[in-house]
């Protein structure tokens, strides 16, 4: 799932030769992204693409011999001139009159090229670790290259495996994660990596070894000198200080002979866009604000003392599970200080329990990228790797990011609350001069744990991840000036952060106030539940078994299999009567039923229905199962496979709290279920009780910062 | 003890008014701040000299009537026409060609008629709590006439001449105490206050006989403006309604920062957000080779 769609996708054909490229948003000023291929293509710009087309018009495309463009089979086509010429037939086809072009690596030299050519097709450059050759520092390894490149080597390593011999005969793969390892100097880039290294395995070596040779054919150190000078447009330099592939005195002196300005990016390696897609945004979004001629903005300016408290409450959009909790830890704080306001940043289906309940949504929510449907996309049938699909949403956080920090830089906020907001907490710690207003950070599990399924690298990848956070929260204590667990100490599994790492025990009660666990409601006395029985219409001697996947689109196959369960059930229970809740995104038609069951698409407010039923059968998710908890209601859990958080946190603490039956999707048949209900339905309940005054106790925390 | 000192200093004589000039040397652009009503003098911008001067040259004077300045005490000396000409010929004294112009209520007013008649001298006018026909009169300012004698004296009626030459520093004290409006502003109002009084009830009297600029001439000058404008004004200023700076800004096309629960000299007890936006606005609209960052 990307974080933004291309609103037009086309090709142009020269000579033959099919380029892809995509346009994104409208604005003044049209931006042409360019890859350095073929090593890469389009999908390198992902951090960038949904930020710039907010603000202006945006053209990727796939270079010729990657992507979804063609590789032709000379090396005649892939010299400077054609990428010259595909870039103009873009920009002509696309009616662009005149573009920014933002170019990585060797791109420069095509970018600089077209400049000089054609002037007044370019209105400024953006040149990112720059690769025009023979300016500033020279890289000795690609000089060293250059000299091997006709040889074959024998048993080739680092550097010496960039050679086309040794590519064609299967060394391509073993040079290109050798590289981008190399490359990726920050610690922590793991997705960075695999990402780049993916993307270079979608061309061949065959190609890869043609248009490296045609990259700067023709620089000499005159041209390159000549070439820059000629370039009269502003010219932005960005560069890491530890790129290993184009020195950063290059860039500083591309930066001097084109009169352009140089930034360093201290401690960043070759691969900024991607590893530091915050500042690279930032910075090239100021540049096309200088060469747009910045018109000051007519403003209020709220004196201090004049200002309201206000807040900006960051609700995890992942569905509806954290919905509840925040809107309770909200009204908390309302009651604590009455004029408080709070803006919501928030996605559906969040926004409309939001809106319902009269909160204030913040207008800029409306162009988020929708984390609920990335997870959607994640799941496959009753899987979904948790860990992976929060790696794979890097686009969407940074995305949604942007639009966070445009939000608080003109908000006057006083408070962030995130809940489980990652892309707040992690890019703060990244960028920490970003910070506005005091933080709350508020979660119900810390840390990833590896699942058996993902081998040794995926515990590997957690362990990473962890000593991210770890290292964040260790230098810059101040991003999170609270941090609230909402559960209780005894809740926190008693895993191990990683090797070399703190258990996730002694972490957690480090660094963590702890709320208790907040469901948002006070569950019903049995008095009361007879009451909404009998306004449900549950009639007496009824068992209600109430079967629901929430409100993703998540869980169909676990619907499918549990009515599958009922005819067995129902024999051994006669007054069973089964309901089945499909969500907003089931549709209940499609849902096919054995006789007895019954299927409604949406009910309102199901945890009222879920805390007087007899028996439910839910997925693992935390806030369901700790409702059904708290109602002390007899249930069944089947956590997603793969996924950690209801495979390790989630049950770990419903077992704690002794409640409910965990239960495995792909190791039960319809008759295990039906066994499980029938023994399930006659169990003593003796579940410890849950809290019911966690959002007060997380509010008296918050409310400590102001 | 001052947290930045003039380069240098000098006079213009205009006939036989001695005007007491300051100049803060720098690269890049000049900006001058202009003087207010003489009920001030040019310390009033204290709290901008040291930063702006930090990125940019500039120049401030003492508006004839206060400050190291001549007292006239003739009406005449303090019509509009003749402060436009201090005005410019401080700017020639100081041999600045062109230059960013800002002042503060009737200052206001002067950099406007400045930017509208000059417009080859003036690269850019700040306004902020501007004195101007437009607007809103402020509710409380319902008071007798200037001219009239009372028998008593109390709020707005004040401003008044014969009050003002037996009671000088009573009205003082009253009008700086409207002009910072906002709450814990003791320092501004001791400050405003001292400097009131370094000039006379008569020098004050004579200021508010002058002639005075016609509603239809000052629209028409605003509406000739054509350098880039920015109106600062506080939406608490009780001297001068801040719809009045509303109109400002779409009259002269002009950007507008309201400073929420601001008085009447923002740039005096909300100095950073006035420093930055005037550094802002004269940044970007600096001739390109004239920035200086």
């Amino acid at each position: 799932m990307r974080a933004r769609y291309p609103d037009f996708a086309g090709f142009v054909d020269r000579d033959g030769v099919k380029v892809a490229y995509d346009v994104f948003g409208e604005g003044a000023t049209t931006l042409l992204l360019i890859p350095p291929s073929p090593i890469t293509h389009s999908r390198s710009w992902k951090g960038q693409i949904h930020h710039l087309s907010q603000h202006h018009r945006v053209v990727t495309f796939d270079g010729r011999g990657n992507g979804r463009s063609d590789r032709p089979g000379s090396a005649r086509e892939y010299t400077p001139a054609e990428m010259m010429e595909d870039m103009v037939a873009i920009l002509d086809q696309a009616e662009v009159e005149k573009a920014v072009l933002v170019s990585h690596c060797h791109a420069a030299w095509w970018a600089f090229l077209t400049a000089a050519t054609f002037p007044e097709r370019v209105s400024g450059i953006v040149a990112i670790s720059p690769g025009i050759p023979f300016v500033g520092d020279p890289n000795q390894h690609w000089t060293e290259v250059a000299a091997r490149w006709k040889e074959d080597p024998v048993d080739p390593q680092g550097w010496e495996m960039c050679n086309p011999a040794f590519w064609r005969r299967g060394g391509y793969e073993d040079w290109i994660r050798f590289w981008f390892d190399l490359l990726a100097t920050e610690p922590h880039s793991t997705k960075q990596v695999q990402d780049m290294v993916g993307w270079a395995l979608e061309t061949d070596p065959e190609t890869m070894a043609m248009a490296n040779d045609e990259e700067t054919k023709g620089a000499t150190p005159e041209l390159a000198d000549r070439l820059c000078r000629s370039v009269h447009c502003p010219v932005l330099v960005l560069h890491g200080s530890q790129d290993l592939c184009q020195m950063p005195g290059r860039g500083r002196a591309v930066a001097e002979l084109t009169g352009g300005q140089f930034v360093l990016i201290e401690g960043a390696g070759h691969l900024v866009a991607g590893r530091e897609p915050v500042i690279v945004n930032r910075q090239i979004s100021a540049f096309v604000s200088s060469i747009e001629g910045r018109a000051m903005k007519s403003r209020t300016w709220s004196r201090g003392l004049s200002r309201r408290r206000k807040g900006l409450y960051v609700s995890s959009p992942i569905g509806l599970g954290h919905a509840r909790r925040d809107i309770a830890i909200a009204n908390e704080l309302q009651v604590l200080d009455p004029d408080l306001h709070i803006d919501w940043l928030a996605q559906p289906p969040v926004t409309s329990v939001l809106e319902s309940e009269g909160h204030t949504i913040h207008p800029a929510s409306k162009w988020l990228a929708s984390e609920s449907a990335h997870w959607a996309s994640e799941a496959t049938g009753h899987e979904l790797n948790a860990f992976q699909a929060l790696r794979r949403m890097d686009e969407i956080l940074v995305a949604n990011f942007m639009i966070f920090q445009e939000v608080v830089d003109e908000g006057n906020y006083d408070l962030v609350l995130s809940d489980e907001a990652w892309d707040i907490d992690h890019f703060w710690h990244e960028n920490p001069e970003l910070k506005r207003g005091s933080h709350v950070w508020m979660t119900d599990f810390v840390g990833f744990v590896p699942m058996p399924d993902g081998g040794e690298q995926e515990a590997f990848l957690t362990s990473d991840y962890n000593a991210e956070m770890v290292e964040h929260v260790a230098r810059y204590p101040r991003i999170r000036d609270r941090s609230v667990f909402v559960g209780n100490s005894a809740d926190i599994v008693p895993d191990s952060l990683g090797p070399g790492l703190p258990s996730i025990s002694e972490w957690t009660n480090e660094h963590f106030n702890f709320s208790g666990y907040i469901t948002g409601f006070v569950p019903p006395s049995a008095d009361e539940a007879a009451e909404m029985r009998q306004q449900f219409g549950y009639e007496d001697g009824q068992q209600i078994c109430l079967v629901t996947v929430g409100g993703s689109g998540v869980g169909r196959s676990l619907l499918e299999l549990v009515v599958d369960a009922f005819p067995y059930a129902h024999k051994e229970l006669p007054d069973l009567r089964m309901i089945v809740v499909t969500g907003p995104l089931i549709e209940p038609e499609s849902l096919v039923v054995p006789e007895g069951v019954e299927v409604v698409g949406y009910l309102n407010r199901l945890h009222r229905h879920l805390s007087a039923c007899d028996l439910a059968v839910v997925q693992g998710g935390l806030t369901t199962t700790m409702e059904l908890t708290a109602a002390r209601r007899p249930f069944l859990y089947f956590p997603l496979r793969n996924h950690f958080e209801q495979n390790r946190h989630v049950r770990y603490r419903l077992e704690r709290y002794q409640a409910g039956r965990c239960m495995q999707f792909h190791e039960s048949t319809a008759e295990d279920i039906a066994l499980a209900m029938v023994t399930e339905l006659s169990r003593p309940i003796d579940y410890l009780p849950v809290e019911t005054d966690g959002a007060s106790r997380a509010a008296r925390l918050i409310s400590e910062l102001f | 003890m001052r947290a930045r000192y003039p380069d240098h200093t000098g006079r213009v004589v205009r006939d036989d008014i001695s005007i007491a000039y300051e100049v803060y040397e720098n690269g890049g652009p000049t900006i001058v701040l202009l003087p207010t009503w003489s009920l001030f003098h040019s310390r009033h911008w204290k709290a901008q000299i040291p930063y702006l001067a930090r990125h940019f040259r500039v120049v401030t004077y003492d508006g004839r009537g206060n400050g190291q300045s001549d007292r006239p005490v003739d009406p005449d000396a303090y019509a509009s026409q003749i402060l436009i000409a201090d005005a410019m010929a401080v700017l020639d004294a100081t041999f600045t060609e062109t230059a960013f112009v800002a002042g503060v209520s009737m200052g206001g007013s002067l950099a406007a008629m400045l930017a509208g008649l000059y417009p080859e001298r003036v690269l850019g006018a700040v306004l902020i709590g501007t004195s101007t026909w437009l607007g809103n009169e402020t509710p409380e300012r319902n008071s007798a006439a200037f001219e009239t004698r009372l028998d008593r004296y109390d709020g707005w009626d004040k401003y008044n001449m014969h009050y003002w030459q037996s009671n000088y520093r009573d009205f003082t004290e009253f009008f700086v105490d409207r002009i910072f409006s906002e709450p814990h502003s003791t320092k501004q109002w001791e400050d405003g206050v001292g400097w009131a009084n370094e000039t006379t009830g008569e020098v004050l009297v004579a200021t508010q006989l002058k002639e005075t600029l016609d509603e239809n001439r000052e629209r028409e000058v605003l509406a000739s403006i054509r350098c880039p404008i920015l109106v600062i004004h506080g939406t608490g200023d009780r001297i001068k309604h801040y719809s009045a700076a509303e109109e400002l800004a779409a009259i002269t096309g002009g950007t507008l920062l309201l400073i929420e629960g601001g008085g009447h000299c923002p740039q005096g007890r909300d100095p950073v957000v006035v420093n930055r936006a005037i550094h802002n606005f004269v940044e970007l609209n600096a001739p390109r080779q004239e920035i200086l960052i």
